[in-house]
């Protein structure tokens, strides 16, 4: 139930009434069920004060913040209610013990390989030979001793891939090479922007259970990033960030002229943004049958269930299996 | 006194979850909590809430580590959405009288079933004495265990906070 | 679930059972509210709005739908612009 809001209109973001409000320029409000929000996603010039940041670890509200060009800048992360330091240090020894490391970072690779491949076999015709060149690549995985032997693997995967790109949308989308800082292309440009989104949102789901978005496995541990966001998006990317890319070009929803090029940065308009969001979200509600829970899961409840799974991992209880799709 | 009250006394919390499952008890006595999670616990805390609208002072805090919902001259009562889980709701009203007891407090426990409209009165014998007593040492050899005991299926596993937690499983 | 809430109160009450409401779902119209809620999360909003509303004189109807896919909207005249998703 809990919903993610997106703030494009320019204004003032405020608690009022017990809840927050958003008042844009023209002075409208509208009030935002403060009790149903998941987070709130700021693209537009927003002024916000003390008094709301002080009312959001109440509610568990994250904020996040796009530059000007709809990339991603950074989270306003509140204060958690559900702290257990006993998985924090498991989440630690997980990190420190290399083989242990090694053991989730492998995981998490795997898992990816296996959507980019599922991804990649529903456009069998053209591509057999980057299939076959990811598939030999992915046997390198298992023998990997170090971390960055498998970023270096998982780099020529994701090469092959953003390839196959080329043979998988339509004619007038090309890419040919992977480019974030900035990304110079209308494909790039897609990809930055979904691959953010599926940042905040697995962020969001760590910030729901015990576990430190800082300690992370096969992304390096840094201070700039909640790295454990980075690792567990891998799984996530190619499942539902890219699907929505295909399904957004093949169908003509995004054309070329959803896309701005300034200062040498190629990023969607506003329209595009929007028309990406709605097939994002619509995506992130899907909901597939969970064969152990008996229950019908959505995307964005997967994440969730990784997040558990790595819990149950890191305090001895059942051994990590990724998700790997099965349907 | 066949025990060392002092070092095995926990929250009343555990004892209930103690008797509904042990799994729980130990996930939740390590901070791997769901309840915030849970439409059901948000009900309880309602039920609670709306119970006893007239009463002004509600929930007694003793030590830090009792949380009682009412005490007045004769009864420690404690108030319950539905009759499902008896035992457990029983056996943590039974400690709170024990605890009490240990306190030079003699009391008589009361539950408020607030669903069935039916309340149960309940005192502390030297059975039910005994009873807490084991229950105590064996709740706090499962808070010593290394990892959490394992998965077992429960009739109620649907309705717990941890549903999702527990039986988040890939197949082989 | 999916739910439309309608409300009649008295004058004194009237802006305290919506700035109430807003914090739990989406305000439709005077006095109509709608949205998509948990049993729980509704309890808990329906349990605080007894504080406010006067059982002698004011009503309050709710219409619980199991899921939003059974509901149509179609509107006449002027929509109030609650995009869901966009502000």
């Amino acid at each position: 139930m809990d919903r993610d809001y997106y703030i494009f209109s320019n204004g003032r973001l405020k608690r009022k009434d017990n809840t927050i409000y958003f008042i844009d320029s023209q002075d409208n409000k509208n009030s935002i069920p403060v009790e149903q929000t998941n987070s709130l996603h700021i693209f537009g010039e927003v002024d916000l004060n003390t008094k709301l940041l002080n009312y959001l670890p109440k509610y568990g509200v994250i904020l996040n913040f796009y530059n000007y060009y709809g990339y991603y800048s950074g989270t306003y992360y509140p204060r958690k209610k559900n702290v257990s330091g006993f998985t924090v240090v498991k989440q630690a020894l997980h990190n420190f013990d290399y083989n242990k490391r090694l053991f989730l970072a492998k995981s998490f690779i795997d898992s990816a390989v296996h959507h980019i491949l599922r991804n990649m076999r529903r456009h069998k015709e053209d591509i057999k030979e980057l299939i076959e060149k990811i598939e030999l690549e992915r046997l390198n995985i298992e023998r990997a001793n170090r971390i960055d032997e498998l970023m270096g693997i998982e780099g020529r995967i994701r090469k092959y891939y953003y390839q196959s790109f080329n043979w998988i949308l339509r004619d007038d989308f090309t890419i040919e090479r992977r480019e974030k800082r900035p990304p110079k292309d209308p494909v790039n440009a897609l990809i930055s922007f979904g691959n953010s989104l599926m940042y905040t949102a697995v962020l969001s789901e760590i910030y729901k259970t015990q576990l430190d978005p800082t300690i992370s496995y096969l992304h390096e541990p840094s201070t700039k990033r909640f790295s454990l966001s980075l690792d567990i998006a891998e799984i996530f990317k190619p499942l539902i960030v890219d699907s929505v890319i295909f399904y957004l070009i093949n169908n003509r929803i995004i054309t070329l002229e959803n896309f701005d090029d300034q200062d040498g940065i190629c990023f969607l308009n506003e329209q595009g943004r929007k028309k990406f969001i709605r097939e994002y979200e619509k995506k992130m509600s899907t909901t597939i049958k969970h064969r152990k829970l008996k229950r019908k899961v959505s995307y964005k409840m997967f994440i969730r269930l990784e997040c558990y799974k790595l819990i149950k991992h890191f305090i001895g209880d059942e051994v990590y299996k990724p998700l790997k799709a099965w349907w | 006194m066949g025990i060392d009250f002092d070092k095995l006394k926990v929250q009343g919390v555990k004892v209930n979850y103690f008797y509904i499952c042990k799994r729980k008890l130990w996930l939740f006595s390590k901070g791997i909590s769901m309840e915030q999670n849970s439409d059901r616990v948000l009900y309880g805390k309602l039920v609670h809430k709306n119970a006893y609208p007239r009463l002004k002072k509600r929930e007694v805090l003793i030590d830090d580590i009792l949380k009682l919902d009412i005490m007045d001259k004769t009864y420690v009562k404690e108030i319950k959405v539905s009759s499902k889980m008896t035992e457990a709701d029983k056996m943590q009203l039974l400690y709170y009288l024990y605890y009490l007891k240990q306190l030079g407090i003699e009391k008589k426990g009361m539950i408020n079933y607030v669903k069935e409209r039916k309340l149960e009165e309940i005192s502390l014998t030297a059975e039910y004495e005994k009873k807490i007593e084991n229950t105590l040492v064996e709740i706090n050899r499962i808070l010593k265990m290394e990892t959490p005991p394992a998965l077992k299926k429960l009739p109620y596993c649907k309705k717990c906070a941890y549903y999702e937690f527990c039986y988040a499983l890939e197949e082989d | 679930m999916f739910v439309i809430l309608t409300y009649d109160v008295g004058e004194k009450r009237v802006n305290k059972v919506r700035k109430h409401l807003k914090k739990y779902l989406i305000w439709t119209q005077n006095s109509v509210f709608e949205g998509e809620i948990t049993d729980g999360k509704l309890k808990k909003c329906l349990s605080e709005l007894n504080h406010i509303l006067n059982r002698e004189e004011d009503s309050l109807y709710v219409y619980e739908v199991k899921s939003p896919k059974f509901i149509t909207k179609t509107i006449y005249g002027q929509e109030k612009n609650i995009d869901e998703l966009f502000l």
